[in-house]
């Protein structure tokens, strides 16, 4: 991909020259920003294909039009806060709210600095497809789903239905969800997300009934149709991450949303690269990433292309972040 | 795979009394163990008060604690150290990788080629200028030289400890007991349990990857090293030392060279193993091949199928490379003259000089550092890769799996689901359910049975340490599919070994698939799987299966065709036909090559557990996964040692009698 990006860069320049002037337009456009080099910037791009799309928006936008040079690296989940701590990582664009590691790194030990929330609202919740939702309307809450657990039922469910859970390094409570309502569901786990994809299309492709976990922003929303089923409202002190364990009745509603948060290392936070901040105002709407993140995975486009298109479609709000 | 390459001592023992009585006690144990289970079934699980569940905060804190001193303002001299170390990893990986691009593209395939051609070879340096070119049609030039940047590194660092430890452990049998349960280790733990300690040392990046590489790349460098030295007849040791030589003297002049080949092996090993590492080493920063095989599994499964395919190619150019090599610069073919020594020095002079002139031209003529994916003329762009029609070939067939109305899915779902329903569920409730006194006590007396008394308190203590560490249910979940996966892959290995002992075409054709299976990243080949037979725990079961069948197989076929030929003759002198010979001696002789090869299987399989519980496997693998995920450190090495209580309990259990009375190392 940076071979294409160098033949590209070579190939056309005309392309390149412009490059060269666009820092100093924009220079001059923000009155107090002071004439610094971007320099090298590195973004840390997640295994999903959400973050690969924000990701490579916020590549075209810095190389574009700050002439920066934008390194990828592609360090798991947690490591990457160390990654972070240690300068060799700049930003992470698409952090999933681990609390436990804004503790660690960005209120004890201040290596790591919050960037301010992408804008991009997760949610979590029970999904069924379309058409089964179309057959049975009861399903829309959680109390249609009792007494019809059996519709569920699969190999290696036994006698109970089954509840395909979500990545075991996503958040989750379903097993005491399932405990705390009373479902007859037996939680099946697919492992990590391809796993569970594979699982769930498949079923959905037979047209048969199936009932997981999953999230939005998702490219696979536009791919197929999904109906999501209600679960009891939101009390005050419900918990959403079962990994602290204790009583499922304390787990009995439906997740929060998720803000979906950007972080800086502190190094690059309080460096003057021009780059900072036009991280930190960045924005993305969640149709924004599902609809780049669908041209990455579904389409299977180049990422440096769907990014650059974006960009180039979005020109209102790429020169809200640039001001 | 370290153990496989050891010698099998031909096998022509009377089976003892005790041996013939064996297979009845071990089946009245079982038998008490099934009226157990069925009287007292689910009534005492694991007690809570057996039950230190303290441990996995304890090492939550250790964690915490590491993290404190690495960024503490007076720093530990360890930690000095460790950075040192850090230091010069990032400073191998990044300067060969430096060198590499200076090189440009046409460089690097130059020097690839024609060191291997000076060094090894015509043919294996067509193998090697085969693999490049395929990284550069493949698109994934850059990738693959990042890889095999941080490969040389990995094994160069790994050799330079693992071999002087070999050597130790091959000239001191007490060196070797100290070092076998710290290597076998290694090898069980899990890498994902430690990846974040590793990322807390050393940060992420090559330094991280390479460390990682290297904890499961030194085990076999270290035990083909050991059993090389070993290997050198004690006669000529005796003789050396008889004419005065001091133990240096005997060991430069005399163990390591009549050690040689077996040297050469463990560098060709410790690559394999090295290489299978690739994909983890990408999660903290090793970059190259691994890193495009997870994002792909994410967004394009085509893609990480197409880069799994690159670390074989890589995995087996280099296994050709170091194969040749050690061949034709063996000393003993080589009695040269000074005539024949003049030309070889020219022959390298003039490998380097064409090396350098080939990459100073190629920079000057403007080449690329990695092999561009578009050529361009004046007027028009060429793609220079066949990349799209690569992805768009194993698009087509990934298409045809995922399609539940195909022929191939109505075949394997069934397969899939007979497989749940009447293997791994059953076994996984009893194994559950029973008291579990009765597991305890049941399967330490048919280690008894089966290999002895010391090997039966090992297990016992395993399987108690398990049980203290609060992860009784899920490990016994976790046996359950173990069983399930290494009788499968014991099956099939003998079935498939004695036929290619017989056979030398099946071997043959054999050998390139058994060599894919072992270096194929396992999330790779589970792709398809998951497709084929969607349920939780099978694609895990069969992930194991197809990694352990490699070793058994080898170790069948070995043992098969070493029956000592006296045996074979004399069956068929008293007039045994083939099927006979077969049935009646050949295979009951090579009775110990199979134990072993069953004793390997579940080693190989152990070692994929976590990959099952990526793909829905659940259990101790999950509770792995999940502890670098969602930073539940404890739980994950928790989760670990059982693994490797597992294990070590399995491994004793079918280490059998035969091979400990011989005294063959394990």
């Amino acid at each position: 991909m940076v071979a294409l990006v160098l033949a590209l860069a070579m190939g056309v320049a005309a392309c390149g020259e412009e490059k060269e002037e666009t820092p100093a337009s924009s220079d001059s456009g923000g009155a107090a920003a002071p004439k610094e080099e971007c320099g090298e910037v590195v973004l840390n791009e997640q295994a999903w294909a959400g973050s690969t799309a924000n990701t490579y928006i916020a590549k075209a936008v810095l190389e574009g039009e700050l002439g920066c040079e934008v390194e990828i690296t592609k360090v798991a989940e947690i490591p990457v806060f160390q990654a972070m701590a240690d300068g060799k990582v700049d930003a992470v664009l698409e952090d999933w709210q681990h609390v436990d590691e804004y503790e660690q790194y960005i209120e004890e030990a201040g290596t790591v600095v919050d960037g301010g929330p992408l804008g991009v609202e997760g949610h979590i919740g029970w999904f069924i497809p379309k058409y089964l939702m179309d057959e049975y309307p009861e399903f829309a809450t959680w109390e249609g789903l009792k007494g019809q657990e059996e519709l569920f039922k699969t190999a290696e469910s036994g006698d109970q239905g089954m509840f395909l859970g979500g990545d075991p390094g996503y958040v989750q409570k379903d097993k005491e969800l399932i405990k705390a309502l009373g479902l007859d569901l037996k939680h099946v786990t697919a492992g990590a997300e391809p796993a569970q994809v594979a699982r769930w299309t498949q079923l959905y492709k037979q047209k048969k009934p199936v009932l997981f976990y999953w999230y939005t922003p998702q490219f696979y929303n536009q791919q197929y149709e999904l109906a999501e089923v209600e679960l009891p409202e939101r009390t005050p002190d419900c918990k959403d991450d079962a990994k602290s364990g204790g009583d499922a009745e304390q787990y009995k509603c439906a997740y929060d949303t998720t803000i979906i948060q950007k972080l800086f290392s502190k190094d690059f936070a309080e460096s003057d690269s021009p780059a900072v901040d036009v991280l930190k105002k960045m924005e993305l709407t969640n149709d924004d990433q599902e609809a780049v993140a669908k041209a990455i995975a579904g389409d299977k486009e180049d990422p440096e292309k769907a990014g650059e298109d974006w960009v180039a479609e979005n020109a209102d709000k790429v020169e809200a972040w640039l001001n | 795979m370290a153990v496989a390459s050891e010698p099998l001592a031909p096998a022509i023992l009377a089976p003892s009394s005790a041996r013939r009585a064996g297979p009845l006690l071990v089946g009245a144990v079982a038998l008490v163990m099934i009226v157990a289970f069925a009287l007292l079934r689910g009534e005492f699980p694991w007690p809570g008060g057996l039950t230190w569940s303290g441990l996995p905060e304890r090492l939550d804190s250790l964690q915490n604690w590491l993290l404190e001193q690495r960024t503490a303002e007076d720093r530990n001299i360890v930690f000095a150290l460790l950075d040192g170390f850090r230091a010069i990893a990032d400073w191998l990986v990044t300067s060969l990788l430096d060198l590499l691009e200076w090189m440009t593209w046409v460089g690097t395939l130059a020097a690839g080629v024609l060191i291997v051609l000076r060094y090894g070879g015509w043919r294996a340096a067509l193998v090697v200028l085969a693999a490049f070119v395929s990284f550069a049609m493949m698109g994934l030039w850059e990738e693959s030289v990042q890889t095999l940047a941080l490969m040389l590194a990995a094994v160069l660092l790994s050799l330079a400890i693992g071999m002087p430890l070999g050597v130790a452990a091959g000239r001191s049998p007490r060196v070797h007991r100290a070092l076998t349960p710290v290597l076998d280790a290694m090898q069980i733990v899990p890498a994902f349990a430690y990846l974040m300690p590793v990322v807390i040392l050393f940060s992420v990046g090559p330094a991280a990857a390479v460390i990682c590489t290297m904890i499961y790349a030194i085990p076999p460098a270290v035990r083909i090293t050991a059993l090389g030295i070993r290997g050198v007849e004690p006669d000529t040791v005796e003789a050396s030392q008889a004419m005065g030589a001091t133990p240096l003297q005997t060991l430069l002049k005399v163990q390591l060279p009549l050690a040689r080949r077996q040297l050469l092996l463990s560098v060709n090993q410790t690559i394999m193993f090295g290489l299978s590492l690739t994909v983890i080493a990408g999660l903290i920063g090793g970059r190259g091949l691994g890193d495009v095989v997870t994002s792909g599994l994410y967004s394009n499964a085509a893609l990480a199928l197409l880069a799994g395919g690159a670390i074989v190619i890589m995995a087996i150019a280099l296994d050709r490379a170091t194969a040749a090599i050690a061949e034709r610069t063996d000393p003993a073919r080589r009695h040269l003259t000074d005539e024949g020594r003049r030309k070889a020095r020219i022959a390298t002079g003039s490998a380097i000089a064409a090396i350098a002139v080939i990459a100073l031209a190629a920079r000057a003529f403007g080449a690329e550092s990695s092999y561009p994916d578009e050529l361009e003329t004046a007027s028009y762009v060429y793609t220079a890769t066949i990349q799209d029609q690569l992805l768009s070939v194993i698009q087509s067939v990934l298409d045809y799996v995922q399609d539940p109305a195909s022929l191939v899915f109505g075949i394997t779902e069934p397969i899939g689901n007979f497989l749940v329903q009447y293997a791994l569920e059953p076994l996984r409730i009893w194994l559950v359910e029973m008291p579990w006194f009765f597991t305890v006590l049941g399967l330490t007396a048919i280690a008894f049975l089966v290999s002895g008394l010391r090997p039966a308190v090992t297990v016992a203590l395993m399987l108690l340490a398990i049980g203290i560490m609060g992860v009784w249910e899920p490990a016994m979940d976790t046996a359950s599919q173990v069983l399930v996966a290494t009788a499968l892959a014991v099956a099939i290995g003998i079935a498939i070994g004695v036929w290619a002992a017989e056979s030398p075409p099946v071997e043959r054709l054999l050998r390139p698939v058994l060599d894919t299976l072992q270096t194929l990243p396992q999330l790779v080949y589970i792709i398809p799987f998951i497709y084929l037979m969607p349920v939780s725990r099978v694609p895990g079961v069969v992930a194991s299966v197809l990694y352990a069948v490699p070793v058994v197989i080898r170790l069948v076929t070995s043992g098969v065709r070493n029956v000592a030929p006296a045996a074979v003759e004399a069956a068929s002198a008293f007039g045994a036909t083939r099927g006979q010979v077969l049935a009646k001696v050949k295979v009951p002789l090579a009775r110990d090559a199979i134990m072993l090869g069953v004793n390997q299987g579940i080693i190989m399989v152990l070692a994929v557990v976590v990959i099952g519980g990526l793909v829905g496997s659940g259990a101790l693998g999950d509770a792995v996964a999940r502890g670098l995920q969602r930073n539940e450190f404890g739980e994950g090495v928790v989760a670990s040692l059982a693994i490797l209580a597992l294990g070590i309990a399995l491994d004793r259990v079918t280490q059998s009698r035969g091979r400990r009375r011989r005294g063959q190392p394990r």
